[in-house]
């Protein structure tokens, strides 16, 4: 059924299983939940806005019930030209989501957060002892490998 | 060297190239990095791993008229292209509509991670040639970077015997373990290839006219004496640059220095600490990157960087109002 509604949002259903799909989720209360769940990752993955947090739950659950893909599946449409992995999308949307959630808490990096002190200084972790050291990072690395300006933009497009 | 690679190096280099047969020095090798990476055309893809996190690139560069053009897109994650021109870099970020600006101080642009005149190098690290080995599809030399103290991490950087281009570069931990912490490395590599400007400019830098340009990092940095400096940084390092910056959320300006010893960088950055919570001395590492902080009167010093943890406490511990008179 996830697969369904995953296939049809990606246009990869062709006509008739397509208009099956839609009634069903039209009329059973548990695929409705799928599709804006799945509307939803494509929202936060398109860098825009999620209504609220009981949407970023249903994600998360939607996430952990997801199968993991490790080979892509096969185009069903011919020409589509994209190549759409539920499971892909999944992995990547719950880094962002994370990283958000790390962002409301504490403005830190999330790699900073567990690792170890080093003797001649506090044993505090870097979270708690540097707050706003995840901007220093950007700032010092500029460019670097896309994760700190990617996780910045990301944090602006959530309002706080 | 023995005398099979010297010949396997000679025969491929002889194929490759017209040129003389590469130097034996390794300032010299250095010296053919620095040129090769700024003046070969190339497109290529990169894979840049640093602990658990990979990313690969594609990356196109072009040397025209005495200038660096390079476009870097993001295969990974959320789309992504770098436009560099020089030092200048544009960001562009489709998800978001945003553009980022801004001028290179510190950042590792694989290949180009030389920052200083190959001969300073020496000043911190013994230099020494590697083996010759086969990188995406073509020879390149090893030239080895060991630390002459503790205050840095090894490098490695394999050049193409052709152009000097770097084709693999490395950052390794201290002995016995020497984990590698962070590597670049092309996995196709095509050079010479003659790149239509109009494929350099960018995938979106026709579709941006109207996002949203992020001058923050470019324009609100501005170069200026901060008033600060560094008592005794470790050896080889010398202040590359000076700055005053904005952030956006903070009322404050923040004093950043850069010290560089020519391939590893650290940043200095002074602000006023925003609570008492903060005025605790720190220091953390994660991989390649350390972290120091320390409360100065009102003020809190942060230094981070690709170095050793020694190396940022140093320095952090020897941030000090600078002389009046030495400005």
């Amino acid at each position: 059924m996830t697969q369904e509604i995953s296939e049809l949002m990606d246009s990869e259903l062709e006509t008739g299983r397509a208009g099956r799909a839609i009634r069903r989720c039209c009329g059973e209360d548990g695929c409705r939940q799928d599709w804006l769940a799945y509307h939803a990752i494509g929202d936060v993955m398109r860098g825009g806005d999620v209504a609220g947090a009981r949407s970023t739950r249903r994600i998360l659950d939607a996430i952990r019930e997801e199968p993991t893909v490790l080979a892509p599946r096969r185009l069903r449409l011919a020409g589509a030209g994209r190549v759409a992995l539920a499971a892909a999308a999944s992995v990547a949307t719950l880094a962002v989501v994370a990283w958000i959630g790390l962002q409301q808490q504490a403005p830190s990096s999330p790699s900073l957060a567990a690792k170890s002190s080093l003797p001649g200084a506090a044993a505090l972790p870097a979270s708690e002892a540097v707050p706003g050291v995840q901007d220093y990072v950007v700032v010092h690395r500029q460019v670097p490998a896309a994760d700190f300006y990617r996780a910045v933009s990301v944090t602006e497009a959530v309002p706080r | 060297m023995n005398s099979a690679r010297a010949a396997v190096a000679a025969a491929s280099f002889v194929a490759c190239s017209s040129l003389a047969a590469p130097p034996g020095d390794p300032i010299d090798w250095l010296q053919r990095i620095v040129t090769g990476a700024r003046e070969t055309t190339y497109t290529g893809t990169v894979v840049h791993s640093a602990g658990s996190s990979t990313v690969t690139s594609r990356v196109i560069h072009v040397f025209r008229d005495g200038n660096e053009i390079e476009r870097i897109e993001s295969l990974d994650g959320p789309r992504q292209e770098i436009v560099r021109v020089n030092d200048h870099i544009q960001c562009f970020h489709p998800d978001s509509k945003t553009i980022r600006t801004d001028k290179r101080v510190s950042a590792r642009f694989f290949p180009s991670l030389l920052l200083a005149p190959p001969a300073m190098l020496a000043e911190s690290y013994h230099l020494r040639l590697g083996g010759i080995e086969r990188v995406a599809g073509k020879d390149c030399q090893w030239v080895i970077l060991e630390p002459r103290d503790d205050l840095r991490f090894a490098h490695r950087l394999c050049a193409h015997l052709g152009s000097g281009l770097p084709l693999r570069s490395a950052m390794l931990g201290p002995l016995p373990r020497r984990q590698v912490l962070e590597q670049y490395s092309f996995t196709d590599l095509r050079l010479g290839r003659d790149v239509p400007a109009a494929e350099v400019r960018g995938t979106y830098e026709p579709l941006a006219a109207d996002w949203r340009r992020d001058h923050q990092a470019d324009e609100e940095a501005k170069p200026a004496a901060t008033g600060w400096t560094v008592q005794s940084p470790p050896r080889g390092f010398r202040l590359v640059h000076e700055l005053q910056r904005k952030f956006p959320g903070r009322p404050h300006a923040v004093s950043q220095l850069v010290y560089s010893d020519g391939l590893a960088a650290l940043s200095v950055f002074v602000e006023p600490a925003a609570s008492p919570a903060e005025l605790r001395e720190t220091l953390t590492q994660d991989g390649g990157l350390s972290i120091y902080t320390r409360p100065l009167g009102d003020l809190r010093v942060t230094v981070l960087g690709e170095v050793p943890a020694s190396a940022v406490r140093q320095v952090g511990r020897g941030v000090v109002r600078a002389a009046v008179s030495s400005r």
